[in-house]
């Protein structure tokens, strides 16, 4: 199947900074494709160059099979983009919002108010069109703010960090969406640094660090290609656990204690019998699936969220 | 997409409060304000005291006639309270003070030989609102004087037309008015204000193109199919629209509220389409040049303010120093109000005003330039 988006070395400096350090992937057609990273890895550079607002000062981008450099105008008939920022007019009405957007996207006068009803609907704000979006909560600007990249019915939505500080209904809602959208066969691409919404929604993903990809693939295959299983004890009096026989030294994680391993059953039959021969109570011991936080840290030496 | 984006323009307009104050409201205000206190200067009652010490009818019938030819209104006084008026003239809390002196009666009728000295006591600093008082004393002075020589020659023994012949001056003073219409403050003001206001829609435009680009809109709509010239030319017919809806509306409000005769209405027209294609043209370049709002603010204060001041927008051209008179110009204002003077006081068409539409069409033309030869630049900074 041809790829949605095909990106090779892009290379991108602001004065001395490098903010893309030649970055590559690739984005299947359809799904949802996860580019996660901390805040400066080169998502929101790498966006931009996608949906043409920058250019790259070297490498090459393809959408769709088409070369963004060269026929950018066709390209932008087939995208969406949602930015991370709320760019809508407060003043104005969703309705309005939508309006001006449908224009500036060429939707057809005569599809346009029908379109908007049907957007506004799919983010769950058909009761709220005629509001000003200044009376919006942030979650539900949010919505609106990537209802209006749904307008003309793109076959690419890039979305730069689009839950950054919103409410978890709205969350929700955008969660379904972006389901609903892969269900009709809309390509997604999702920037974010929080895990656990790649994990949620994501069939592949690029971590990105420093401009470059350390890793991608599907995420179960980075997740075994460069995350170490564990196992989790939590005591029930919360003390210090012993440490299990030919297994290193426990890790102190939340409430309990880890040990990393490649052989977790071992490890956690290891473990029940030094508990037991030290008439220890068990809160809680299980096998752990790596996550991609440790994944990054153990790329990178740091951690995902930046403080 | 052009029209979209001055009609979304538009309807951001209307739903900000501000908007009819500042464009419309303001205006207003000042033309009112301003035509009712500059139109009422000589006609203000400045009340000036005065001792009389001679309390003789003829000091009387002086003070009559210096009150009804000054328009001043004349207070009296008591001898006594006369060091009160000199310490209040001292503090700056007094305009003048007029003192008869005692025997003006009798040295008006000649008797002694001798020549009564009405004094006029004045505060240094406050030489514009006595100066007219201090005129009229002096023509009464010389008035009296033509009256003592004439009976100087009738006692002399010369016949009436004689006494005419040599009193008649060595020449007269044929006053002619060669405009259409006087001049008067409204001609000045409601015009001199419409000018000035245009060029404070520049601070509409600031506050759009700069606040869409910090907020990411301008970008944004890269990402869309418009065209990043539909984008800035969408802009420019916003505001040149709402520049002509104002001009309009401030002509027709000096019109309707004042009697201002507006003249040539195709003139009027042209030139007020290119004033506002002059003005929106210079605020597409700042747009595109300020770094900051801050920055663009400051530009346009110098240029609206300084403009007004230059080119003669709150008084006429003629009372400035010659370089002033120079330097306004260069100025569009200047221009601009040349032409609504032009044709509402000198009865001038378009073709009469040929030169004024031409400096605002040039104006206009390099403003529009400048913005286009910066856009790409705006542009790229609001990418990020």
């Amino acid at each position: 199947m041809k790829a949605a988006i095909a990106v090779n070395e892009l290379f991108k400096q602001y004065g001395s900074k490098t903010a893309l350090d030649g970055i590559t992937f690739d984005v299947s057609a359809g799904g949802c494709f996860g580019l996660l990273g901390p805040n400066g890895a080169g998502k929101s550079t790498t966006m931009k160059i996608l949906s043409g607002l920058l250019e790259p000062d070297r490498g090459s981008v393809a959408i769709f099979g088409k070369a963004a450099g060269k026929e950018r105008d066709s390209i932008k008939e087939l995208i969406g983009y949602v930015p991370q920022s709320i760019t809508l007019y407060e003043k104005l009405s969703a309705r309005d919002n939508l309006r001006f957007f449908g224009d500036m996207y060429k939707v057809p006068k005569r599809e346009l108010t029908s379109r908007i009803g049907e957007v506004l609907e799919q983010v769950g704000l058909a009761d709220r069109a005629k509001d000003a979006v200044s009376t919006f909560s942030g979650g539900m600007k949010r919505r609106v703010n990537i209802a209006a990249a749904l307008l003309h019915r793109p076959k690419l939505i890039i979305m730069d960090e689009p839950t950054v500080g919103i409410d978890p209904q709205s969350r929700n809602h955008i969660f379904e969406m972006i389901r609903s959208l892969k269900q009709g066969g809309v390509t997604v691409l999702y920037s974010t640094h929080y895990m656990e919404e790649v994990e949620a929604l994501c069939e592949d993903l690029a971590i990105v660090d420093h401009g470059r990809v350390i890793a991608s693939g599907s995420l179960d295959d980075v997740l075994e290609k460069h995350g170490t299983q564990a196992v989790y004890l939590e005591l029930q009096d919360g003390s210090r656990p012993p440490i299990p026989n030919g297994f290193g030294a426990p890790v102190p994680k939340g409430r309990g204690w880890t040990v990393e391993t490649s052989s977790p059953l071992d490890a956690l039959a290891s473990w029940a019998q030094a508990c037991r021969s030290a008439s220890l109570g068990v809160k809680q011991l299980e096998i752990v699936r790596p996550s991609l936080e440790a994944v990054f840290l153990s790329l990178t030496g740091t951690t995902l969220r930046d403080n | 997409m052009v029209w979209k984006i001055a009609k979304n323009e538009w309807k951001l307009l209307l739903k900000e409060k501000g908007t009819f104050f500042w464009l419309l409201g303001m205006p207003i205000l000042f033309i009112v304000l301003f035509g009712s206190v500059l139109g009422s200067v000589g006609k203000t009652d400045v009340t000036v005291p005065y001792v009389d010490n001679d309390r003789s009818e003829a000091s009387k019938a002086f003070l009559a006639t210096v009150e009804e030819k000054s328009g001043y209104v004349l207070e009296e006084k008591q001898p006594a309270d006369m060091e009160e008026q000199l310490d209040k003239i001292r503090d700056g809390k007094g305009t003048g003070l007029l003192v008869v002196p005692q025997g003006f009666g009798q040295s008006l009728n000649g008797a002694g030989g001798a020549t009564s000295a009405v004094e006029l006591y004045r505060e240094a600093t406050n030489e514009s609102v006595v100066a007219p008082l201090r005129a009229v004393l002096e023509n009464l002075a010389n008035g009296y004087r033509e009256t003592k020589i004439a009976s100087a020659l009738a006692a002399a023994g010369l016949s009436d037309k004689e006494r005419e012949n040599a009193l008649s001056a060595a020449f007269s003073i044929d006053d002619r008015l060669e405009n259409g219409t006087g001049y008067n403050v409204i001609t000045q003001i409601v015009p001199g204000y419409t000018v000035m206001f245009v060029f404070f829609v520049i601070i509409s435009m600031l506050k759009r193109f700069l606040g869409d680009k910090e907020s990411g809109m301008t970008a944004r709509l890269r990402s869309t199919r418009m065209s990043p010239l539909s984008y800035l030319l969408g802009m420019w017919l916003a505001f040149l629209v709402v520049a002509l809806v104002q001009c309009c509306a401030l002509l027709a409000f000096g019109h309707f509220a004042y009697g201002l005769q507006l003249g040539d209405p195709l003139a009027v027209a042209a030139l007020v389409v290119l004033l506002c294609a002059c003005g929106t043209g210079i605020g597409l370049a700042v747009c595109m040049i300020a770094k900051s709002e801050n920055q663009g603010m400051a530009f346009t204060q110098l240029l609206t303010m300084g403009g007004a001041v230059l080119g003669g927008l709150w008084f006429p051209i003629d009372l400035m120093p010659e370089a002033v008179q120079t330097i306004s110009r260069f100025t569009p204002q200047y221009w601009a109000q040349k032409g609504f003077q032009d044709i509402m006081l000198r009865g001038a068409h378009a073709s009469g005003i040929g030169y004024s539409l031409l400096v605002l069409a040039l104006v206009a033309s390099a403003g529009l330039i400048i913005a286009l030869l910066r856009y790409r630049r705006f542009i790229r900074t609001a990418l990020g």
